[in-house]
């Protein structure tokens, strides 16, 4: 009996057996904010120390609005430990500045924000899972070039080790290529509102939300 | 003016008071007012008038290495005519002139230009005080050998404390030959003199007098005759004691105390008792910096990335070794890698933090090293230490979540050094937001390595753009509508920001926030000036 249950257990240890989505075994994920998306997330949330791919048509869609109130949490205080110091908040290589009063009306911690602005591409890479597998920051948001299915593989691992969170954002027509990303969704926007479409979740199934958030 | 008549007569009244012992009797407080600076008369009560507090226990000896000619000898040796010249009102004067400029008539205080008239091939060499400060500090590093204790006051005036030193050195007389035969043999020309106290050794070296004082009680007869201009006193308070008819010390010290003190400062005052051995007065001893330096000479040229590194981290570890018993940490380090038929390689690594943990500097060596190409195979490496720091080690702390104590964590002021170190400091900032309502100016870059002071909180305004343009782009009008991608709609504003009047930077606009036809929000402003362009100004991200 002992040891048929162990037997089950590791059977069902391997990846390959769908075991639904009541039981992906995924650790809790990092609310988003939003009650809809959280819904449609394994694990009521965005994944943790994985990679997740945001794909946008062009930047300022609403890429970063998705994530400032995870961002914030993540830069404040932990109410619960009170003495551990909230985790750095880097941002490689972004497409424009990024404006630290905004930053902070949603609610981002400055202090713990850290801003690398890379020479090229490899550097881009480099920098982004030196970051993750440090274990300082709690989230990397990146802006590369290019990825390829390794890039995305190391990252992944990257974020795995250091137990950070990475996001990467890429423009829609990386779709069609493979990546190692926990998630990875598009953001559409139009002049009603903005649409995500969650097309790879490890553990979830692909949806479409449309109007997740209305930008008057 | 009739006050300071009356100030020296009444000093001599105080000189010719009752007798001491009659004197001792009154209120302490009375005393501290009335007695005068030193006793009147030189005879053998003296030592015993002063003060026991302190001098008792008085067993010091200084001795004052004075260099008047140091602004010169700094300059260098020659046998030339040569001036060392000092701006002065905008005049170049000469300061000091060698041997053959005097021969030529050149005498200290002259204009530069009449100077050079007198000799036309005279060698004239500005005045450095930095290299003074050099040529003194190394100097102060050979007199270390005869005492534990040598302190610098001021540019010229080199201090040692000797009383310790006089047995090991053969006595007084054979310590004083040996350090004037170094000194001349180096080519200073320095007054020497000794005294209990370091003040009055250094008046009396620089009122010229080879004079050795032995006890306290000698110092006040030797330094009566002492003029006032030895002391550095300011020229105001010298001019106006030489208006009272005050121009030695020994005057100086007739004057009642209260007066003095109120006249010229109690700090004057403070200086003479100094000088007498009445208080203590304690020097900082000067020490030389330690640097660190090791080389490590191979029998062969080696090119071999992986022997070098390995070497390398040989010479680390004795690095840290050599802070670790000093309690010292570094920022900087050099790493020259030298080669038989090229010019040697330089390595500089740098650290936001003071560190001596060899395995932390190796590793961002190892960085440097995956990009740097050497030239030729290495024959030896030298390793220098930057400027070293007292270390202040920072504390640990519990960890009570459990959750950010795995192991191979490590600081964001590492992981800073080492993105530093491939991609150079100015690629990595911190931000704060800065209290200005110019949207271009309400933040700036912060160095990581600062603490995050108190920014500024942006308060009953609008939204602000998560993404900001670096400049802002002007957009293409249509009928009074702009564009962007299709017409924009304005769904909010506007807000007026018309500020920064007092500088170049000026701005008077109309902030609204606007959509676009795919959906974007943008944050566009209308010039209030003359020409009512829109522009871009930023995304809502």
């Amino acid at each position: 009996m002992q040891r048929d249950s162990s037997t089950l257990e590791s059977l069902l240890e391997n990846p390959r057996v769908w075991r639904g989505r009541a039981h992906n075994g995924n650790r809790p994920g990092l609310s988003t904010g939003y009650e809809k998306l959280d819904r449609h997330l394994p694990g009521g949330g965005w994944p943790q120390h994985a990679l997740t791919e945001i794909l946008v048509e062009q930047y300022g869609v609403g890429e970063l609005e998705i994530l400032m109130p995870a961002l914030a949490r993540l830069s404040a205080d932990d109410p619960v430990a009170p003495y551990a110091e909230p985790g750095w908040v880097a941002w490689v290589a972004p497409p424009f500045q990024p404006y630290p009063p905004a930053l902070q009306q949603s609610g981002i911690n400055l202090s713990r924000l850290l801003i690398v602005r890379p020479k090229d591409d490899s550097e881009i890479l480099w920098s982004a899972e030196q970051a993750l597998a440090s274990g300082t920051c709690s989230a990397v948001l990146l802006w590369p070039e290019r990825m390829d299915d390794q890039a995305s593989r190391r990252l992944q691992l990257a974020a795995e080790k250091g137990q950070s969170w990475a996001i990467a954002f890429r423009p829609v027509n990386a779709e069609r290529q493979a990546s190692a990303a926990a998630l990875r969704l598009a953001i559409r926007a139009s002049a009603d509102g903005t649409d995500v479409d969650i097309f790879k979740s490890r553990g979830g199934r692909p949806v479409t939300l449309h109007k997740l958030f209305s930008r008057p | 003016m009739s006050k300071a008549r009356k100030f020296p007569s009444r000093g001599r009244e105080k000189a010719t008071a009752p007798p001491k012992k009659a004197r001792r009797k009154r209120r302490a407080a009375d005393v501290q007012q009335l007695l005068p600076l030193a006793e009147a008369a030189p005879d053998t009560s003296v030592a015993a008038s002063v003060p026991s507090s302190g001098a008792a226990s008085y067993r010091r000896l200084w001795f004052c290495v004075y260099l008047p000619l140091l602004p010169l000898e700094a300059a260098g040796t020659t046998t030339t005519a040569r001036v060392v010249v000092e701006e002065r009102q905008g005049i170049h004067r000469v300061l000091l002139a060698n041997e053959a400029a005097m021969a030529a008539g050149i005498v200290p205080g002259q204009a530069a230009n009449a100077a050079l008239a007198l000799d036309p091939e005279l060698d004239i060499e500005e005045r450095s005080t930095l290299v003074e400060q050099q040529v003194l500090e190394s100097l102060a590093g050979w007199l270390e050998q005869f005492s534990s204790c040598v302190s610098m006051a001021g540019s010229d005036v080199l201090l040692l404390e000797i009383a310790g030193s006089l047995r090991l050195f053969g006595g007084l007389r054979s310590l004083r030959q040996q350090v004037s035969t170094g000194l001349g043999q180096q080519g200073f020309f320095a007054s020497l003199a000794i005294a209990p106290t370091p003040l009055a050794a250094t008046w009396l070296a620089r009122g010229g007098r080879r004079a050795c004082v032995r006890d306290v009680a000698n110092i006040a007869p030797m330094l009566r005759s002492l003029s006032l201009d030895c002391l550095e006193w300011p020229d105001s308070v010298i001019e106006s004691l030489a208006g009272m008819g005050i121009t030695n010390v020994g005057d100086c010290l007739r004057l009642p105390r209260e007066g003095f003190a109120r006249r010229f400062g109690a700090g004057r005052l403070l200086e003479l008792d100094r000088a007498l051995g009445r208080l203590p007065d304690p020097r900082t001893s000067w020490r030389a910096p330690e640097r660190f330096c090791i080389d490590y000479d191979m029998t062969e040229e080696q090119s071999d990335s992986e022997l070098l590194l390995a070497i390398c981290r040989e010479l680390l570890d004795a690095h840290e070794r050599f802070l670790l018993v000093r309690q010292l940490g570094t920022q900087r380090l050099d790493f020259s890698f030298y080669h038989l038929k090229a010019p040697a390689t330089k390595v500089s690594i740098g650290c936001a933090h003071t560190g001596r943990t060899a395995a932390r500097w190796f590793e961002l060596l190892k960085i440097r090293f995956e990009r740097l190409e050497l030239p030729e195979p290495v024959i030896a490496v030298r390793l220098e230490g930057g400027h070293t720091q007292a270390l202040c080690a920072e504390s640990g702390r519990l960890s009570f979540s459990g959750q950010r104590t795995s192991t191979g964590r490590y600081s964001m002021a590492q992981l800073a050094e080492r993105l530093a170190a491939r991609m150079g400091r100015q690629a990595i900032n911190g931000v704060m937001t800065v209290a200005e309502h110019r949207p271009q100016r309400a933040w700036r870059a912060r160095h990581l390595s600062g603490k995050p002071g108190d920014m500024a909180c942006l308060r009953d305004s609008m939204r602000r753009p998560l993404w900001m343009l670096p400049e802002p782009a002007p957009l293409v009008v249509e009928a009074g509508y702009p564009l962007h991608q299709g017409r924009l709609r304005i769904v909010a504003g506007p807000e007026r920001i018309e500020t920064g009047w007092w500088d170049d930077d000026g701005i008077a606009r109309d902030y609204y926030t606007a959509i676009n036809p795919r959906g974007l929000r943008l944050w566009i402003f209308r010039n209030r000036s003359a020409a009512a362009t829109w522009y871009l100004h930023g995304f809502f991200g």
